[in-house]
């Protein structure tokens, strides 16, 4: 049997797939643009993988006093991305909603992708990855919701790759199965990411119920802009009718989250304020008038396709696409002030002035060797969502539609 | 075992930093200023000419409060920092992923990245050092000049320090979050 039959027999690869159909696409612009864009992405992540190995932590402008940067920003920003693709595409089957279950396959590629790329950002943070995996097992700490988080994503991880492969041997009793348990072990992973950041006692600004809830919310909206931009580039914006009557759903629902996201974010910051709390009202009016939360999250990343859903109903597609690229970019943003503004009020406990004046807010911002690992992963993300297109038919079949 | 606390009679600081020193000597604590399990805090003298406030220009030495319900115990994933038999609470640099998760939950930014062995380190009152060799003093606790630190068992009731709080007011910080700091401040 030959290596191809062999792996056949376990999940079904293209028949045309070779080294040839691999290294060949239509040299579209936009083709090329994107192929020029993730190999120097990539390239700039190895770049800085580089630097890293060489010169640990030292590479990075994490601080006592901030030791959390943009590489761990990252990291919740693609594990986002995951969950995201993962619930929306169990609309489909495991929820079975009509319309949803063509998406089934490219979505949960996706979400198999974005994980692993998360993974691979949070190895080059973690410092000691493997002591990580050894004692995670030895000597597990089941208080922590890092111990949870990164325990359970192990686990979604493992179900939704089976869950891929009985898709696309065309078992649907399987998937199911497989779906409903990623969906789950995936949901409270998610949440539990939530509350590494919620369980913080010692920061008012996100302590509290908000962040494990608000995680799923966005999770969902990070994976419909997702859809957007996998749908849009795979058809380029001509959309055959069954994918194009899926895309007005998903833009309704889009204007429905993103209505439910700004309500939540409203009396987030409502309660934050009130009563003038130390370290949570200061905190909440300095993000409310910093440039990161009203350009990036609010602007770009609630408000703008907010109103085009909101006005054409869910069904400028195109415009939604488009929107669909500043939805990212205030996504990230969102993960980006989650973690810096849970450590912008200094602790300072009493050190007044020892080495230094005690600053108003802690100051970070990522050296350029976080920069070249985080977003150099988007590239890593886009090569392997290459590959797997290649490799795999991730097209919906005529079956898909019924199931 | 014992249940090992530390009171400051705070107001005695002439913020001469031997203890900072002794402490980095003894325990072999890098340099840098990141660097530090304990620490001094100065309070500039406020207001202007001729009304100044003299009581802001006061010296907080501080450092771990060797919490009782820690939170950076409860949060770390691999239980490398644990409680010891004497209800101190260590780092296991064995077990450390280095994921900082301790350094933000931690209260007190009380813990910090020691760069040999790129795991998280702190205060944890001589254990490696003096408390190892049988002896039952902190390095900054014998240095001080105007005796400003008692270091003792506080399930001794015969021991220095209960005595002292047994007889003098004292309060501890943060307290609001449950952490039950074993750093008493003598008022
Ligand atoms: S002061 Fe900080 S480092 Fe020390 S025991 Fe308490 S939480 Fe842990
Ligand atoms: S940095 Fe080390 S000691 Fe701190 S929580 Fe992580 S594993 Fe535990
Ligand atoms: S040795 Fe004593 S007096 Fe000197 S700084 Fe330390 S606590 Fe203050």
């Amino acid at each position: 049997m030959s290596l191809r039959e062999k792996i056949n027999n376990i999940v079904p690869i293209r028949d045309d797939f070779s080294l040839k159909s691999l290294l060949s696409f239509e040299k579209t612009p936009l083709n090329v643009f994107m192929a020029i864009l993730s190999v120097g992405l990539f390239l700039w992540m190895s770049y800085g993988v580089g630097v890293y190995l060489n010169h640990g932590h030292h590479a990075y402008n994490v601080t006592r006093e901030h030791p959390w940067g943009l590489m761990i920003a990252m990291y919740v920003f693609f594990v986002v991305s995951s969950t995201g693709l993962c619930i929306i595409s169990s609309f489909g089957h495991v929820f079975k909603i009509p319309g949803f279950a063509i998406i089934g396959k490219r979505a949960i590629m996706g979400a198999i992708l974005t994980i692993l790329a998360g993974f691979a950002v949070i190895a080059f943070e973690i410092g000691h990855p493997v002591t990580m995996v050894i004692y995670n097992v030895v000597s597990p700490g089941l208080t922590s919701a890092i111990w949870w988080m990164g325990t359970l994503y192990g686990i979604y991880l493992t179900f939704i790759i089976l869950e891929f492969i009985f898709l696309a041997r065309n078992d649907h009793r399987w998937s199911r199965l497989f779906g409903i348990g990623g969906l789950v072990v995936g949901i409270a992973a998610h949440s539990n990411l939530g509350s590494v950041f919620g369980f913080l006692v010692a920061r008012p600004i996100a302590n509290g119920v908000f962040y494990p809830i608000y995680f799923i919310l966005s999770a969902m909206i990070t994976g419909l802009y997702l859809l957007f931009l996998i749908y849009g580039f795979r058809y380029k914006l001509k959309f055959p009718p069954e994918i194009q009557e899926f895309l007005y759903k998903i833009g309704k629902l889009l204007a429905l989250l993103l209505a439910i996201l700004i309500f939540f974010e409203g009396w987030r910051f409502l309660t934050a304020v009130y009563g003038g709390m130390p370290e949570r009202a200061d905190v909440a009016l300095h993000i409310l008038t910093s440039a990161p939360f009203l350009y990036g999250e609010l602007l770009l990343g609630m408000v703008i396709p907010f109103v085009i859903a909101f006005t054409s109903k869910g069904r400028a597609t195109v415009a939604l696409v488009f929107a669909s690229i500043t939805g990212m970019i205030g996504i990230f943003f969102m993960r980006y002030d989650l973690v810096n503004d849970s450590q912008l009020a200094p602790m300072m406990m009493l050190k007044k002035r020892e080495y230094q004046l005690e600053p108003h807010w802690v100051d970070y911002f990522p050296s350029s060797i976080e920069i070249a690992i985080s977003i150099g992963a988007i590239g890593l993300c886009i090569i392997l969502y290459y590959v797997a297109d290649k490799l795999f038919d991730l097209d919906y079949s005529q079956e898909d539609i019924h199931h | 075992m014992a249940n090992y606390g530390m009171a400051l009679d705070y107001k005695n600081c002439i913020n001469c930093s031997a203890c900072e020193t002794a402490c980095k000597e003894e325990n072999g604590i890098l340099m840098g200023a990141d660097k530090h399990r304990i620490w001094v805090g100065v309070g500039e003298i406020e207001g202007q000419y001729p009304l100044l406030d003299i009581t802001s220009n006061a010296f907080h030495p501080s450092q771990c409060q060797q919490c009782e319900n820690a939170p950076c115990e409860e949060v770390c994933p691999t239980h490398a920092t644990y409680y010891d038999d004497n209800g101190i609470v260590r780092v296991d640099p064995d077990k450390c992923i280095l994921c900082s998760y301790c350094m933000n939950a931690c209260p007190y930014d009380a813990r910090y990245v020691d760069d040999r062995t790129m795991t998280v380190d702190k205060c944890n009152f001589c254990s490696d050092t003096r408390l190892a060799r049988g002896e039952t003093t902190t390095a900054c606790q014998t240095t001080c000049p105007t005796k400003v630190r008692t270091f003792g068992d506080l399930d001794d009731p015969e021991s220095e320090i209960s005595i002292l709080l047994r007889t003098r007011e004292h309060y501890s910080l943060k307290t609001h979050l449950g952490t039950k700091p074993k750093l008493f401040y003598l008022t």
